[in-house]
């Protein structure tokens, strides 16, 4: 903990993006992932400390045009109780309330969460399902430059991103989805509060005449990193969901998910949640 | 005032059973309470321990010099710094090891002026080691030509208790029914919200003030003493607020002594505080046990024998954990009327972590198979010969006035009411039968219900020379109590049941009663914290220091007003006439004139009580304690058969609690105990490998959470204790043992599936319920 040097908490985009730029930064947003881990040897600090809570709009919740954008370092609480999200991606405000409980909630960043990329990370999930992508910001020859990378190509293994260490993500965004979108998630845990998903599940897509469409499945705590479910998005890509194309989704998600043993559960127990889930989401989406 | 109250009349109103404030809520609520945790002394030093790491090992060579040299390092022991230092049950630990024998142990020390600094040092020793093969289980740990664990020990075998009652042979040919399984119970740990702290503090004269989480502050001495090499009449013991202890601080353990050393070497006080992580590790754990329990019985439903062979994982040293068949065995003979007992428990020393008492003592773990026998036979009873689940339990349970085999004497015994009360509370015999036909069906959730009970012992346990505890009582000029106690506050709530009993007889207000319990140089002795009995032990001694200051104003305001003593009596802050309340003197005023006279008549009195139990004994053929209690809970479960997740909707609790005495602090004490035995039975466990503690986190060590807290339904039935003080028996432990097996019989009632080895994680009961699917079809 002592190796900090420097603790900086910039104002503004542009302050922090000159600050990163200079190296030999740690991003301190809510600091529930950071903190813990420095503490038990996992990661170090760099010389300097930048709190990025202070950045004017970088918690932001709005529509831009036809998309909406969430700041990197709006909280998971913001999150359960925007509006706008409330109205169109209603999934979020559903996997925040799972989250973690309700100190954690108010400190934990989207930014924070997608950044750490953990395989078990629960906002990853809805946002996989929404088609989201980050908005990576960096001071290039002087100014601030942005790209946007899917998220579902973000991810390259537990804990690393296409993230430069020069980058900050600034958001995350996605379209709104149509008034047809319906979309779950599930997790689980031994307890009903404070648990890290053992799995997690998400998915959604468009009801349109009784067929499910443009569906995404998204799993978490099932592989190196969280990942879209292809198999069983293929199996239920326009499909009319009857008990045969459940079934198949529920074996394609077994194919989907390459869990392994760990303290938190077997590899045969994550198997068995990934098809209970799968099987779960698909009856409350035909219900719905 | 007194003019204005002249004519006044006083009701006798008594206190007992009514909610009284524990003081010091507010306080920790608001976060002003300052626990040792929090506290620094002028020039204090920290230290930092190194722990081996490794299960089994020779110590090469340890090279602290350059750790010495690092700027702000006052000390670094080792071993030989302290080599004839001993401590633990039988002596067979030591504050540094010259030998590694489990992962925690402690291989070197260092003071210095920040944690950081002391962090920064114990990086810098070299240790060299010589790993060593380990043996990881008792079974192992008794094989031919095992690594031998303790010297003294070639044998491996620790601690062994037996007791034999009755003709085990004929009663096995006396029974219809034997059932004969394994139970397995888990490592758990207390989970302390204040982590583990000492701080030590010597003066010029050699003595040592140590500021602990002790909750035994006068055998603490004498424990202590011969890890430091120290008369342990050179020790004042100060017990600042505690942030939870629940048996974990009912032993000295090396980070003590280590600090002490440390205190002595440098001439500075010494801290030594645990982060979170040091605390999984570092502390003492519940006893994990395997207990193989054979209970007969006749198809009248009538027990006919039990028998149990228990063997524990001493770990690599003898605290209190090995001792629990202590209580075991009272239950395996006592719960239940059990004519024929066959006890035996052996403790085989490991390399893996060493447990110490833990609330609910040995019971939790033989109750979670006594109670599922229990069920078991119940089950096969209604099912092979139409006996009620009921009718079964109430014919074997013991009444009061019965003697059980081991000479425990249960004078007022309402284990039958307990089981009848909440059996109709929770309308248990129709849940019961509709949940078992529900079983069949294909629906996802399946509900259960689930019956336990235990005995235990509620009037102390006299395992040391004496169960006792003094008192001294003194009341002021202004009529403010004072009570210097041996009883210790580790948050349990003595403090408000001793203001309330000394309030009640002396006729003050609560809030004018003051406790002093937290000076080893002031209190007078008391065996400590444990076996449910501070409010029945210390209890009884306020009540009897407050009974001798009563006696002692009353025969003076008698001889002022020309009465009787007996017409008198103390109330609401008067001496008043005890038939019809009528004031005779306001109560300061009394003390004034008694103390401000010729020969001054101060109110300043003491007792010792000792309770009227006999000595445990080496045949453990004795009534141990001075009162028994019995408590029945009744848990209803949904069971998810898909993730295997188990949720307790409802307990109904029935306790013998003897008498009410603070409702509010007893039912917290419901409350918080149950948690205990919910995170035990669901969700709780110590993950080892070789010695290494997987999840030293509570992130994956799952203790369960707000939201997980059942409804409870809670029924106080009061026996009404001749020896108890009103009538009150000691209730902390029973709520913790009860829980789990009731959960196991709820779960089995959902699922048709018996969980023999805790806790009933939903992969456990998904798998186990996949697995019985599968080999159905
Ligand atoms: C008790 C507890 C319970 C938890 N429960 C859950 C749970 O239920 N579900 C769950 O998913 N997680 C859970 N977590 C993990 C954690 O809370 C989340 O991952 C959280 O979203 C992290 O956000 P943060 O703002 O605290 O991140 P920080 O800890 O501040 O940062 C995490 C990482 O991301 C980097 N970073 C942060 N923001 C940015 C940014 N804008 N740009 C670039 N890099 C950035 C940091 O440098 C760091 O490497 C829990 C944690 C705790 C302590």
């Amino acid at each position: 903990m002592s190796d900090i040097k420097h603790y900086i908490a910039p104002t503004t985009l542009e302050q922090a993006l000159e600050t990163l730029a200079l190296g030999r930064v740690t991003i301190l947003s809510g600091g529930t992932d950071l903190t813990p881990q420095v503490s038990v040897g996992r990661r170090h600090f760099e010389d300097t400390l930048m709190n990025i809570r202070r950045i004017e709009g970088l918690s932001q919740i709005s529509m831009q045009g036809d998309e909406i954008r969430i700041g990197g370092s709006a909280t998971v609480s913001d999150i359960r109780y925007h509006d706008l999200i409330m109205k169109y991606a209603p999934l979020l405000c559903e996997t925040a309330s799972h989250f973690a409980s309700e100190q954690i909630r108010n400190a934990a960043s989207i930014g924070g969460n997608i950044c750490n990329a953990s395989p078990a990370g629960d906002m990853i999930i809805p946002l996989l399902v929404l088609g989201a992508s980050v908005e990576l910001a960096s001071w290039t020859k002087g100014v601030v430059q942005t790209r946007r990378i899917p998220l579902d190509e973000f991810f390259t293994g537990p804990g690393k991103t296409l993230r430069n260490s020069n980058e900050l993500l600034a958001a995350v965004i996605f379209k709104k989805p149509s008034a047809d979108f319906v979309g779950f998630f599930r997790k689980s845990g031994p307890r009903p509060a404070l648990e890290i998903s053992t799995v997690s599940l998400g998915i959604g897509g468009e009801m349109k005449e009784g067929k499910f469409q443009h569906v995404r499945v998204a799993m978490g705590a099932v592989g190196p990193t969280p990942l879209r479910g292809r198999q069983t998005e293929a199996a239920l890509e326009g499909q009319k969901l009857t008990r045969t194309i459940i079934d198949h989704a529920v074996l394609a998600a077994q194919q989907d998910a390459s869990p392994i043993d760990d303290i938190r559960a077997t590899k045969w127990y994550r198997n068995h949640l990934v098809a209970v889930f799968t099987e779960e989401l698909l009856y409350n989406v035909c219900q719905n | 005032m007194s003019e204005q109250v002249a004519f006044q009349h006083i009701e006798k109103k008594s206190l007992i059973g009514t909610r009284i404030k524990k003081p010091d809520a507010p306080a920790k609520a608001i976060g002003k309470t300052r626990y040792i945790n929090d506290m620094v002394l002028p020039q204090m030093l920290y230290a930092k321990i190194l722990h081996a790491g490794r299960p089994h090992a020779e110590i090469v060579s340890i090279d602290t010099s350059e750790a010495e040299k690092l700027a702000g390092v006052y000390a670094v022991i080792t071993a030989k710094d302290v080599p004839d230092l001993k401590l633990g049950f039988v002596k067979d630990n030591a504050p540094l090891k010259g030998k590694v024998r489990c992962e925690r142990d402690e291989v070197a020390a260092v003071a210095a002026e920040s944690e950081a600094i002391a962090a920064a040092a114990l990086k810098l020793i070299k240790v060299v080691y010589k790993d060593l093969p380990g043996v990881f289980s008792p079974e192992d740990g008794l094989k031919e030509g095992a690594p031998i664990i303790q010297e003294r020990f070639p044998d491996n075998k620790s601690l062994r208790f037996e007791f034999k009652h009755g003709d085990l042979e004929q009663a096995e040919k006396d029974s219809d029914i034997i059932l004969d399984d394994e139970f397995n119970v888990h490592y758990v740990t207390h989970c302390c919200m204040g982590t583990s702290c000492a701080i030590a503090d010597f003066d010029h004269n050699g003595k040592l003030t140590i500021y602990s989480q002790t909750q035994y502050p006068y055998n603490y001495k004498m424990d202590l003493a011969p890890a430091l090499g120290i008369d342990p009449g050179d020790i004042r013991v100060i017990q600042p607020p505690t942030g939870g202890s629940f048996g974990a601080k009912l032993d000295v353990y090396p980070f003590e002594p280590v600090a002490a050393i440390l205190a002595q070497k440098t001439g500075r006080p010494v801290k030594i505080l645990f982060d979170r992580e040091e605390e999984f590790i570092n502390s003492p754990t519940r006893q994990p046990a395997k207990m193989h329990v054979r209970t007969g019985c006749t198809k009248d439903g009538v027990l006919t024998f039990r028998s149990a062979d228990v063997l524990m994982d001493n770990g690599a040293y003898t605290s209190w954990g090995p001792t629990v068949p202590v209580i075991m065995m009272r239950t395996v003979s006592g719960h239940y009327r059990v004519p024929v007992v066959d006890f035996k428990g052996q403790a085989v020393y490991t390399n893996n972590a060493y447990a110490g008492s833990f609330r609910g003592y040995g019971n939790v773990q033989m109750t979670y198979a006594t109670a599922q026998h229990m069920d078991m036979l119940a089950e096969k009873l209604y099912d092979d010969y139409g006996l009620d689940p009921i009718a079964f339990r109430l014919k074997n349970a013991q009444e009061s006035g019965e003697v059980t085999p081991q000479k425990s004497f249960l004078r007022e015994c309402a284990f039958a009411e307990c089981i009848t009360t909440a059996a109709d509370a929770s309308d248990y015999v129709n849940k019961l039968k509709k949940y078992t036909a529900e079983r069949a069906t294909d629906d996802r959730y399946k509900r259960g219900i689930g019956l336990a009970s235990s005995i235990h012992n509620a009037g102390g346990a006299k395992i040391h020379k004496s169960d006792g505890c003094g008192t001294m009582l003194k009341v002021d000029d202004y009529a403010r109590v004072t009570v210097i106690t041996g009883a210790s506050e580790i948050g349990q709530g003595i403090d408000a049941v001793i203001a309330q009993i000394v309030s009640e007889e002396l006729g003050v207000p609560v809030e004018h009663v003051t406790l002093v319990n937290n000076d080893s140089d002031l209190g007078p002795w008391d065996v400590g914290v444990h076996a449910s009995r501070t409010t029945f032990i210390a209890g009884n001694g306020a009540r009897r220091a407050a009974i001798k200051a009563k006696k002692q104003i009353l025969a003076a305001a008698a001889k002022q007003a020309n009465v009787t003593a007996d017409e008198l009596d103390l109330r609401g802050g008067y001496v008043v006439q005890d038939k019809d309340g009528a004031v005779v003197i306001k109560l300061d005023r009394m003390l004034r004139q008694m103390h401000f006279q010729p020969v001054p008549d101060v109110v300043m009195v003491s007792d010792y009580y000792e309770p009227n139990s006999e000595p445990e004994g080496k045949d453990h053929i004795s009534d141990h304690s001075a009162a028994y209690s019995h408590a029945v809970h009744i848990a209803e479960v949904i069971v998810d058969t898909y993730t295997g997740e188990v949720k307790v909707e409802k307990v109904t609790m029935a306790q013998d609690v003897g008498r009410v005495i603070n409702r509010m602090g007893l039912e917290a004490q419901m409350e918080g105990g149950l948690a205990f035995g919910l995170g035990f039975a669901l969700s709780e466990e110590m993950l080892f490998e070789k010695g290494h503690l997987k999840n030293p986190s509570f992130r994956d060590y799952k203790v369960p959470t707000a939201p997980d807290m059942p409804e409870l339904d809670i029924h106080f039935i009061e026996s009404d204790c001749a020896e108890g003080p009103y009538g009150a028996k000691g209730i902390a432990e029973l709520p913790t043992i009860v829980i789990a097996p009731a959960i196991a019989n709820a779960v089995y009632n959902a699922t048709g599936i018996r969980f023999f080895n805790p806790p009933m994680t939903p992969e456990k009961v998904a798998h186990a319920i996949w697995d019985k699917k599968r080999t159905a079809s």
